[in-house]
Formats: C-alpha cells, sequence, structure tokens
C-alpha cells in the first residue's frame, strides 16, 4: 500500500506535517498516520494564542484503536484552530493534507522547519 | 518476614527462592529494594498481647456497647436514611460482592447494566447529559469538578470560588487537589447561611475557573437564587459547580435549570450512616464527556444486534492515557453505586419525592418544637431548611453538646454559639425526647 506524501511540506518522524506559506505555517497529520491510529474519533489541540514548540507536545488524537500524543513540527504562536474536527474528526481520516489541518502557526525565527524531513526522506522513513 | 520458612505468608515464595531473586538481581536483602527514609521507619513494639478470638470479641463489644447509648441527630454531609432490607438482600449477592471493576464486559453485563441504570437515574435527577458511574465521596467529586474545570477548552480562569461555609473534608480534600496546579481556591461570604450574591458577584471576575455552590448548604438552608450564580459564572466563563445529594435533587431546583456545568455530591441512598464512606455523584455536560474523571458504562450493540453494556472512553483514564489522564481516579465504587441505584429503584419517583419532602417538614416541625423552649432560638438561619439547621442556645454551643451527650443525644456544636440537629426518618421518632432533653439543659 502506498501512502499520499505531497511534495510541498516538511514532516516529522512522528508523522505530523507542516507547510510553509510566508512565515506562517499550517500543520497537520500524515496520510501514513491516519491510516495506522484507524477511525479518528476525537482530536485536542491547543487554543488560538498558544506559544508552541518544535518536538514538544501539541496535542492528542484518539483513534478507536489507539490514543496518541501529536508532537509540533514548528515553533511559534497558534494563529488558529480548525474548529472543525470537533464536531468532525474524521476529517483527519479523509483528508488529512487539506480539511484535516489542525492549526495555523505564525513562525518564530528559529521555527524548526530546517528540522523537517523532506518527503522523499519521509516516503523512505515509512516504507 | 515470618520464620515459617516461607518468608512472608501472604507471598508464594519459600526463603530459598527469595534469596535466588535476590541473588539474580545482585541484592542482599529485600530491603535494599525499597528506599524508605529512616525517619519514617518504626522499630518499636506494637504492644498488643496475643488474645484468643473469643477474648477479642468479648473485648469488642465491650466498646460498641458503650456507643450504643447515644441518639444521633448528626448531619453536616453524613445522613442516616433507612435502606430498605432488600438492598442488602440484592446487593450481598456473591456476583455483585465479590466483583471488581468490570473491565470484562462479557462475563458482567449484569453489574454493568446496574451502573448504567444508576448513571440514567443521576442523569435524569440533575437534568444534565452525563453522569460517571461515582466517585469516591462527595469530596473527591469536587475535587474532580475543580481540576476539570482546569482542564476545560472554555475556561480560562484559576480562580477558584467556594463557600466561606463549607465542610472542613470537602475544602480540605480540594485543596489538596489543587496544590501544585495554578489554580487558587477562594472564599465567598454567606449571608444568613446562604451565599452572599453581592459579595460573590462583586469576588467574581474573568480569571475565575469555577463557582462551586451548595444545595442544601452545609447549614441545611436551601440556597436561593442559584439561576443568578449560574449566571454569574456563565458572563465570567467560569463553571458553576453545584453541591447536592441524590435526596434534595429529588425536591430541589434541578441543576440544569440553574445552569450547573457540574453536580457533585453525596448520594445519601444505600448505605445509612456508614460512620464516612460515602458515594461522590458527578454529572456534567456532553460538552465535557473527554475531560470526565472516572468510570463511564456506555450502551451499544454486540455482533449479534443485542444491546450490550461496557465501560466506555476508558481512553481517559490512566490505564490508558499513564500520566495524561484526565484524572487519576481509574476506579469508582461500583457496589455503592449499586446500592444507590437499588435504593433509589425501591423508592420510586414518588417514593423519592416523599422521602425529601420528609426532609423539610421533619426539620421544620424540629425547629419549631426546640423554638419554643426558653433559651433556645431555632432555626438560627431566617432560611428554608433541609433536614438539618442551626441552633441558637443561650449556653455556650459545647457546653450545650456535653450536656445533652450527657442526656442521651449526639448533636454538633458547630462553633462558640451554634449547635446544629439533623433529623431524618430513622430518628424523627426520637423527636419528643430530644425535646425534652434540650429543655432539660437549655
Amino acid at each position: 500500500m502506498s501512502f499520499d506524501v505531497p511534495d510541498d511540506r516538511g514532516y516529522m518522524e512522528s508523522h505530523e506535517w507542516a507547510s510553509e506559506d510566508g512565515g506562517t505555517a499550517r500543520v497537520g497529520i500524515s496520510d501514513f498516520a491516519q491510516d495506522e491510529l484507524g477511525d479518528i474519533v476525537f482530536v485536542e489541540f491547543p487554543d488560538e494564542g498558544a506559544e508552541i514548540a518544535h518536538d514538544e507536545q501539541l496535542g492528542v488524537v484518539e483513534s478507536i484503536k489507539a490514543v496518541s500524543d501529536l508532537y509540533s513540527p514548528v515553533t511559534g504562536t497558534v494563529t488558529a484552530t480548525n474548529d472543525e474536527l470537533l464536531d468532525a474528526p474524521e476529517l483527519l481520516n479523509d483528508d488529512p493534507y487539506g480539511e484535516g489541518w489542525l492549526v495555523e502557526v505564525d513562525l518564530a525565527d528559529e521555527s524548526g522547519l530546517d528540522e523537517l524531513l523532506s518527503a522523499d526522506e519521509y516516503r523512505d522513513q515509512i516504507e | 518476614m515470618s520464620d515459617t520458612g516461607r518468608g512472608s505468608p501472604f507471598a508464594p515464595h519459600t526463603d530459598a527462592e527469595t534469596a535466588a531473586m535476590l541473588d539474580a538481581i545482585g541484592v542482599e536483602s529485600e530491603e535494599e529494594l525499597f528506599d524508605i527514609p529512616e525517619e519514617v521507619r518504626f522499630d518499636g513494639e506494637f504492644g498488643i498481647a496475643p488474645r484468643s478470638e473469643r477474648e477479642i470479641r468479648r473485648e469488642v463489644q465491650l466498646h460498641l456497647d458503650r456507643d450504643d447509648d447515644l441518639t444521633a441527630f448528626l448531619g453536616r454531609g453524613h445522613y442516616d436514611h433507612y435502606v430498605p432490607s432488600m438492598v442488602d438482600h440484592l446487593a450481598d449477592r456473591s456476583e455483585f460482592l465479590s466483583s471488581y471493576t468490570q473491565y470484562q464486559p462479557e462475563v458482567a453485563q449484569g453489574f454493568l447494566q446496574a451502573l448504567f441504570e444508576y448513571q440514567s437515574m443521576l442523569v435524569e435527577l440533575t437534568g444534565l447529559e452525563i453522569a460517571n458511574c461515582s466517585m469516591y465521596d462527595a469530596a473527591s467529586a469536587l475535587g474532580e469538578a475543580a481540576t476539570l474545570a482546569l482542564r476545560a477548552r472554555s475556561v480560562d480562569g484559576t480562580r477558584v470560588l467556594i463557600p466561606e461555609l463549607l465542610a472542613d473534608g470537602r475544602r480540605a480534600v480540594l485543596e489538596n487537589y489543587l496544590a501544585g496546579t495554578e489554580a487558587t481556591i477562594e472564599r465567598y461570604p454567606m449571608e444568613d447561611g446562604n451565599a452572599d450574591r453581592e459579595a460573590l458577584a462583586d469576588a467574581l471576575d474573568d480569571d475565575c475557573a469555577m463557582v462551586y455552590a451548595e444545595n442544601p448548604t452545609v447549614r441545611g438552608t436551601i440556597e436561593e437564587g442559584l439561576s443568578e450564580i449560574g449566571e454569574l459564572a456563565d458572563e465570567h466563563g467560569a463553571l458553576f459547580c453545584l453541591g447536592t445529594d441524590g435526596i434534595a435533587l429529588s425536591l430541589l431546583e434541578e441543576p440544569a435549570s440553574v445552569g450547573a456545568d457540574v453536580v457533585v455530591g453525596d448520594a445519601a441512598l444505600g448505605l445509612g450512616a456508614s460512620g464516612g464512606l460515602g458515594l461522590g455523584l458527578f454529572a456534567t455536560h456532553e460538552d465535557f464527556l473527554r475531560q470526565v474523571p472516572g468510570r463511564l458504562v456506555g450502551v451499544g450493540e454486540d455482533s449479534d444486534g443485542n444491546r450490550a453494556y461496557t465501560l466506555t472512553l476508558q481512553t481517559r483514564e490512566q490505564h490508558i492515557r499513564r500520566e495524561r489522564a484526565t484524572s487519576n481516579i481509574c476506579t469508582n465504587q461500583a457496589w455503592v453505586a449499586l446500592r444507590a441505584a437499588m435504593h433509589a429503584a425501591w423508592l420510586g419517583a414518588d417514593g423519592l419525592v416523599g422521602l425529601a419532602e420528609d426532609c423539610v417538614t421533619n426539620a421544620r416541625d424540629l425547629a419549631d418544637r426546640l423554638d419554643d423552649v426558653d433559651g433556645v432560638e431555632a432555626p438560627a438561619h431566617d432560611r428554608h431548611h433541609f433536614r438539618e439547621f442551626a441552633v441558637r442556645t443561650d449556653r455556650p454551643a459545647e457546653d450545650a453538646r456535653e450536656a445533652l451527650e450527657n442526656e442521651g443525644f449526639a448533636v454538633h456544636a458547630i462553633d462558640d454559639d451554634l449547635l446544629q440537629f439533623c433529623v431524618t426518618e430513622t430518628n424523627a421518632g426520637e423527636i419528643e425526647d430530644l425535646v425534652a432533653a434540650v429543655e432539660v439543659v437549655a
């Protein structure tokens, strides 16, 4: 089985992604992660205004199989949260790179983007 | 260690096996496995002389006989309601009495169904959408309500406001729960036994996480203006936690309709005067489903489409979520909850309401009788009461309490000037004698 790994973003070994656009990044989980988790029933992420840091806990995602901690791919301030997920956590399964995004982050100077895996590197990891 | 040659009498190891295990991990003695500070080690003698079973029974009976003399009119959180014998008869069945937490739904359908019924009753009594299948007692439920408020996404504040008049045990447990968190506990003033709502409004700000009020209060007064307290809390983004009990809930305002976000309290059903053992109620809004502490029983369907009960949402709990669990309570008072549910079911809706009405009329009757005694003012607070009420006497309260004890009655002395009397169906028949005793000592 092959998983979707878009080239336009960076990845964590722990399966989160970040895509940057002019100092702001969107954060989510990968196609591989949603598939491993199975049906996602609940997701928890920080409030708007929260300070988050690369590789530190970002939230929790719960599926019918497991509860997993999410780690932040980037460092900065949360400027938007995808509140749709509170009522429709299945968006994480259906569209992990689109409608299933988690938070938007105003990146700090040391944003952590350099630490992320490229799409190729991440593909190697999950193969 | 015993000298039986088998090590501890409670562990299935011989001395030789213990020695082999110690040798394998490279320590000299079992003591080395534990780091017990010197200052807490006990190296004295217990001073317990060996006696035969018959001698011990006789001595224990002597102590018990000494206790039996007093007729109790005690309350303040622990109430002696009559528990129908049916409850003992059914709850003492071994399949209920011997079972632990119902982790294995395929063998525990009966117990799970009973706990689901308990939750459903609490949902019906509170008007809130979800109830767990119990906490240890009212105090631990209050502590859990406060930590829920701190976790809730909709709440920003850290101040927890509690009534000035609150049972010491509840306050102490709450303080313990919040020690080490960012929360601070502050007391708001009371006015003649009830919340001083103006003072509460002044104390509230956007840094409040939770406002706690009780109905009835620890003084037995029926709280007024609960909706106003609920609105005040809501305006400032704080949760409104209401403390009550299973019988009061049958008659007093429905918590959901006065804006309560969390209901805690003691069941007051199924146990009688237990000498401390309680059953913590915990109900809340569905918004906080993932933040609820403790056990939840849910209903679903098995693969054949039959209704099936199971513990649910266990991902909140510490056996799965470890240090990020919603609570470090990962169990419940299953058997006591079962008894409370049986008691409530036996009484039925009409029976519960009747019992609650007696709590109002018995207290009113006793207060009226006492108020007629010279040197006695009852109730001391100009309020409606439930089960219990404060009494002012010309004598210092502790003095009066002691004199009443000598007359064979146990009551509370709650400060220098006030006594507190609690009446339920189990001591209502002793009212005449109590009033006569008060006439003697007042």
